[in-house]
């Protein structure tokens, strides 16, 4: 571990994938996240790593297909409509089992929306948003510190599974600054290029062939439940959150990134009242933490998601508690970021007629 | 034929108060487009400058049918329009004359938009297309683009110690846009407003796709005094780096040859963008841009003389 830094939540994304041994950036421009491009375009070279930007969204996410099937690290950075415009591409990337990282700095949606931060995309990157059944990993951090550490766990989730990983923050966490301490830089000459890729078959007994083509529909549905076997065990293994003075609780606020900042605010103003309130904060939004909460479901008298959107992972939270407990929700929309007093005073209308 | 005066007082679709950077020509770009058009205009705009400038939310700088899409698709917006209306006419539901247009800048024109204006060049609708090519992606903070010249320091390709910035040349789309066999095609900038003016007419009056590429010199990211705006695009002109010409039915026609050409560093001198070439060890980079200007020239002399058609 280094010294502190003070840096941009863009610049933390850069630096941390480069730390974390990413050789290759492809990208296109798109407001709020054009600082992650920059700094790669001055750190890269330096490198003797790749920068390139790329002519669209639809040319960059292509790019980042072909280097994956090398077994290459490699990322692309956008915010919303850019990340539409790649959705083909990601459906591709997880057929054909390749590793590669996509950071998405969600701005206010839908159409061009505005450049203020926002969660409306979560469903795209948690639901699929390409075509086909599939899933990515998708990562919410809610600090640049946490930012910064799982940038090396996003390029480790998809070299280990083969997988795309989706980082997902918002323009609020790609602008703001942070003390940030960064982990070691990976040394990238211990990597071994994987038995899977594509790079010549040199000798090599047979060739290697990466696709997500397959003609006949027997042929596909294996590939398919080769899919479903892989996101079951990442369901397994891979899930991740921060709970945050649950044990005793009688209510919980979830939420994920910027709003869980806001979120654990809450949790101590209530506490000051006190009122039992807890956090449950997702960190995999896939796979999602379903066990803790149904879990959690029987301690609380009602969960109080809050999201910025119109209430998305809120569908997730319902799945979870599955109708055991009342679950609340509450939300901004169109870029707007609530107060603590805000997200507070509407939690304890729900209180109310509860004490 | 129209005087300056004429042109640039006529009550134009574009109203003021829309809030571009302090010196920015864009404005009169459009107003010169809009006063060459008899007609009622509708307009589809890409993403850019142009768009985000004139209708911050909610107002509109706009008084004619605008439209706004995605990034990439204003040539395909426009082939849309172009169709409903002659569907529209053809059924009597519609009996006016219209002029339909097409804004993008460089970056929605040259890299992710050009796949759509390929299309609608290929596909012959009845439209004129204009770029307003500030070089690069002015609108987040002066990314390089297909647009953007040799040598040019950008955010996106850094001059440094290693770096004298962008190595490629930029495209040549105004040929690009001619190799459709459209019947016009025509380079402009905003300080020769007379010419612009005549160029969007005949673009108006084309009997088929035309297009038109005007140069917008960017006070804020070429970083250079906003009061030099039209001076840039003189200069552009004067040096041969950006020659007015125009291809009409494939046939190349200069409409200004320079008397005395500049060297190419009159153009770039006090040009923030371009401050690194001026070091001695950049010193060839210009000498590359000038033989670049030069030899491409020659060529538009050439195909102008020999009356080849494109």
């Amino acid at each position: 571990m280094g010294e502190k830094t003070l840096m941009k939540g863009a610049e933390v994304i850069a630096e941390a994938a480069m730390r974390a041994g990413c050789m290759a950036f492809f990208g296109y421009p798109i407001t709020p996240q054009n600082e992650v491009p920059e700094y790669f375009s001055r750190q890269m070279p330096k490198l003797g790593r790749v920068f390139l930007q790329a002519g669209s969204e639809v040319a960059a996410i292509n790019m980042v297909y072909g280097a994956a099937c090398t077994g290459t690290r490699v990322i692309t950075t956008s915010s919303s409509p850019g990340i539409s415009l790649m959705q083909e591409g990601f459906s591709y990337i997880a057929n054909s089992d390749v590793p590669c990282v996509v950071v998405n700095a969600m701005r206010g949606g839908p159409g061009l929306g505005d450049i203020a931060p926002a969660q409306a995309d979560y469903f795209q990157a948690v639901k699929g948003g390409g075509h086909g059944d599939y899933h990515s990993i998708v990562i919410a951090p809610y600090t640049l510190q946490e930012e910064a550490d799982l940038m090396f766990d996003a390029f480790d989730l998809a070299d280990k599974y083969r997988i795309m990983v989706v980082v997902l923050v918002d323009g609020l966490m790609g602008q703001m600054m942070e003390p940030v301490e960064f982990k070691e830089w990976v040394d990238v000459k211990k990597f071994k290029t994987p038995d899977w890729a594509t790079v010549g078959q040199r000798d090599r007994d047979h060739r290697n062939i990466i696709t997500s083509l397959e003609i006949l529909a027997e042929g596909l549905e294996k590939m398919n439940f080769h899919l479903q076997e892989k996101y079951k065990i990442i369901e397994k293994n891979e899930v991740r959150f921060e709970e945050y003075k649950m044990d005793d609780a009688e209510y919980a606020i979830t939420a994920f990134g910027t709003i869980a900042r806001i979120a654990k605010t809450v949790v101590n103003m209530a506490r000051d009242e006190g009122i039992k309130l807890g956090l449950i904060r997702p960190i995999t939004l896939w796979p999602f933490p379903t066990k803790l909460i149904e879990k959690r479901a029987e301690q609380l008298k009602f969960f109080f998601d809050s999201e910025l959107n119109a209430g998305q992972m809120l569908e997730d939270v319902k799945l979870a508690v599955n109708g055991r407990k009342p679950v609340y929700f509450y939300g901004k929309l169109g870029g707007i970021v609530p107060s603590a007093e805000d997200i507070y005073a509407e939690f304890k209308k729900h209180i109310k007629g509860d004490r | 034929m129209a005087t300056l005066q004429e042109i640039m007082s006529k009550p134009v679709g574009l109203a003021p108060g829309h809030r571009m950077c302090a010196g920015c020509g864009i404005g009169s770009i459009v107003r010169a487009i809009l006063a060459a058009s008899d007609k009622p205009v509708i307009i589809a705009n890409a993403t850019g400058c142009l768009e985000v400038v004139t209708t911050i939310y909610p107002y509109s700088a706009w008084k004619v049918p605008w439209i706004h899409v995605t990034f990439e698709n204003a040539a395909a917006v426009a082939s849309g329009i172009e169709t409903a209306y002659k569907s529209l006419r053809k059924r009597g539901k519609i009996d006016k004359d219209v002029n339909i247009l097409a804004f993008g800048g460089d970056g929605g024109t040259y890299d992710i938009g050009f796949q759509a204006l390929s299309g609608a060049l290929e596909r012959g609708h009845n439209f004129m297309y204009v770029v307003y090519d500030n070089e690069g992606y002015m609108n987040t903070g002066n990314q390089r683009s297909a647009a953007t010249p040799y040598g040019a320091n950008t955010t996106t390709v850094p001059a440094g110690s290693k770096s004298f910035g962008k190595p490629q040349w930029r495209k040549n789309i105004v040929e690009i846009a001619a190799a459709h066999r459209i019947p016009y095609a025509a380079q402009a900038t905003n300080h020769n407003i007379i010419d612009l003016y005549n160029k969007a007419k005949k673009g108006f009056e084309a009997d088929g796709p035309a297009f038109l590429a005007v140069l917008q010199p960017c006070t804020t990211n070429w970083r250079f005094d906003p009061a030099a705006t039209m001076a840039y695009s003189k200069l552009a002109v004067e040096t041969n780096f950006w020659p007015l010409y125009e291809i009409e039915k494939g046939k190349v026609h200069i409409n200004h040859k320079p008397k005395n050409r500049k060297p190419i560093e009159e153009f770039l001198k006090g040009q923030g963008r371009f401050k690194h070439l001026f070091k001695d060890e950049n010193k060839h980079v210009i000498e590359k841009m000038q033989m670049m200007v030069d030899k491409e020239w020659e060529r538009l002399l050439k195909l102008e003389e020999s009356g080849i058609e494109l």
